[in-house]
């Protein structure tokens, strides 16, 4: 089974000037590094659900998520 | 070959024994009746054996945050917050961003991952910090126990205990945990008692009855309100419920969040920011002096201006404060008073 792991922080991609222009939602964005280590995708979805399943289908390690409160 | 860790089982508070070995919990208006063996709706308390015992003084993180992101803005701003959080929740809201840990029990899917917490080692870890401790993102209410436990140790340190709740507490439960509560952030999430079932899953009157409670016995009590469109982003639900809050309390803090789109509800849109805007409209309509958005409308939706005078007395970044202007807890200016724990 796929594990996710609760973290402190995560960096956000997406502003709240973004929203506006993005009533339904469907917004997601990437940023990829590569080093010797390997690739880490980092996501902010406005739909996480959505994010959580494409990073899912990408494969390799477990998905870090932030906590909300 | 993988190893699942179980729950902890530790002897839990409020539980009364009755005669047939059944165990009657009295910590949550569920008031479940538990045969030997049965778990409450929480899936965290049981009957082991006619002794009430509890899963919940497991967290499952301890993470180091803003006050700000609990969200508390007029308690101790800029403080740092060493929040702990054990798997479980007495509610099955079906938006909750935090089901991997709040639905363990009620959602096969969910997986225990709490561990024995170690009450003296997060004391110790937040005095280092000067951190205040909270119990959030899963429904702190069940863990009454640990934050009794926390409260003992915390207090010749000086730190504050915060609690992000969901209110639904018995009386019992309310004035057990009441006396060591510094503050806490309670959802008031629908208008009515039949939308907060649907929502929740149990009523709204005892939270509001734990909003009056707490904050007779001296908690310093914030509000949170998500909008869901369509379910609790209507005017006249946001209207009611801003109308109850301003009846408790016209000063008492309202957050306004909004909705992301997760776990059983991936329908609906997430709250437009206009949807936001109105709403803080319909709150200073009411005669609430302090209304909150915190990331859609900008620094305007987060900064505290006077209601006396309306100059800006505290600004807020992101999950910080950037600026408190406050003279002994009032405007400098026009010397109104500005309630809170500063
Ligand atoms: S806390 Fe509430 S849901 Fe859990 S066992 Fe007690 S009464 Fe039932």
């Amino acid at each position: 089974m796929h594990e996710n792991i609760f973290v402190e922080s995560l960096p956000d991609l997406i502003s709240a000037e973004e929203y506006a222009d993005h009533p339904d939602g469907r917004l997601i964005r990437l940023r990829i590094d590569c080093d010797d280590d390997g690739v880490r995708i980092l996501g902010d979805a406005l739909r996480p659900a959505e994010l959580e399943a494409l990073l899912r289908e990408l494969g390799g390690g477990p998905t870090e998520q932030m906590l909300c409160g | 070959m993988t190893v699942i860790p179980l729950p902890l089982w530790q002897p839990a508070l409020l539980g009364t024994a009755l005669p047939d070995g059944r165990v009657r919990c009295e910590l949550c208006p569920h008031e479940c009746v538990l045969a030997p063996g049965e778990s409450g709706r929480c899936a965290v308390r049981r009957n082991d054996g006619g002794v009430l015992r509890t899963a919940a003084g497991s967290p499952a993180v301890a993470h180091l945050d803003a006050i700000e992101r609990k969200p508390f803005y007029h308690a101790w701003p800029g403080r740092k917050v060493l929040t702990v959080a054990g798997p479980g929740c007495s509610f099955r809201c079906n938006y909750c961003l935090n089901y991997r840990l709040s639905q363990f029990g009620r959602d096969p899917a969910v997986p225990w991952t709490g561990s024995a917490a170690e009450p003296a080692a997060i004391v110790a870890r937040a005095d280092r910090e000067r951190a205040a401790i909270g119990l959030s993102y899963s429904e702190p209410s069940l863990a009454v126990e640990l934050t009794l436990e926390l409260a003992d140790r915390a207090a010749p340190h000086d730190l504050p205990i915060l609690w992000k709740s969901n209110g639904f507490l018995t009386a019992a439960g309310a004035d057990l945990v009441a006396p060591v509560l510094a503050a806490v952030n309670i959802d008031v999430k629908a208008a009515t008692d039949a939308a907060h079932r649907r929502l929740t899953g149990a009523p709204l009157g005892p939270v509001l009855d734990t909003v009056r409670r707490l904050r007779a016995a001296g908690v310093w009590v914030e509000i949170s309100t998500p909008l869901i469109p369509g379910i609790s982003d209507r005017e006249s639900d946001l209207r009611a419920i801003a109308g109850r809050l301003a009846e408790i309390d016209q000063t008492m803090p309202w957050h306004l969040l909004r909705f992301t789109p997760e776990y059983r509800m991936l329908r609906q849109d997430p709250t437009a920011p206009e949807s936001l805007r109105r709403a803080r409209e319909i709150g200073r309509e009411a005669g609430l002096r302090f209304v909150y958005v915190e990331r859609a409308l900008g620094p305007e939706g987060r900064n505290t201006r006077c209601p006396g005078c309306d100059r800006e007395l505290i600004a807020r970044g992101l999950w910080e404060t950037l600026s408190v202007t406050l003279a002994g807890g009032a405007c400098p200016h026009c010397r109104a008073s500005i309630p809170g724990r500063w």
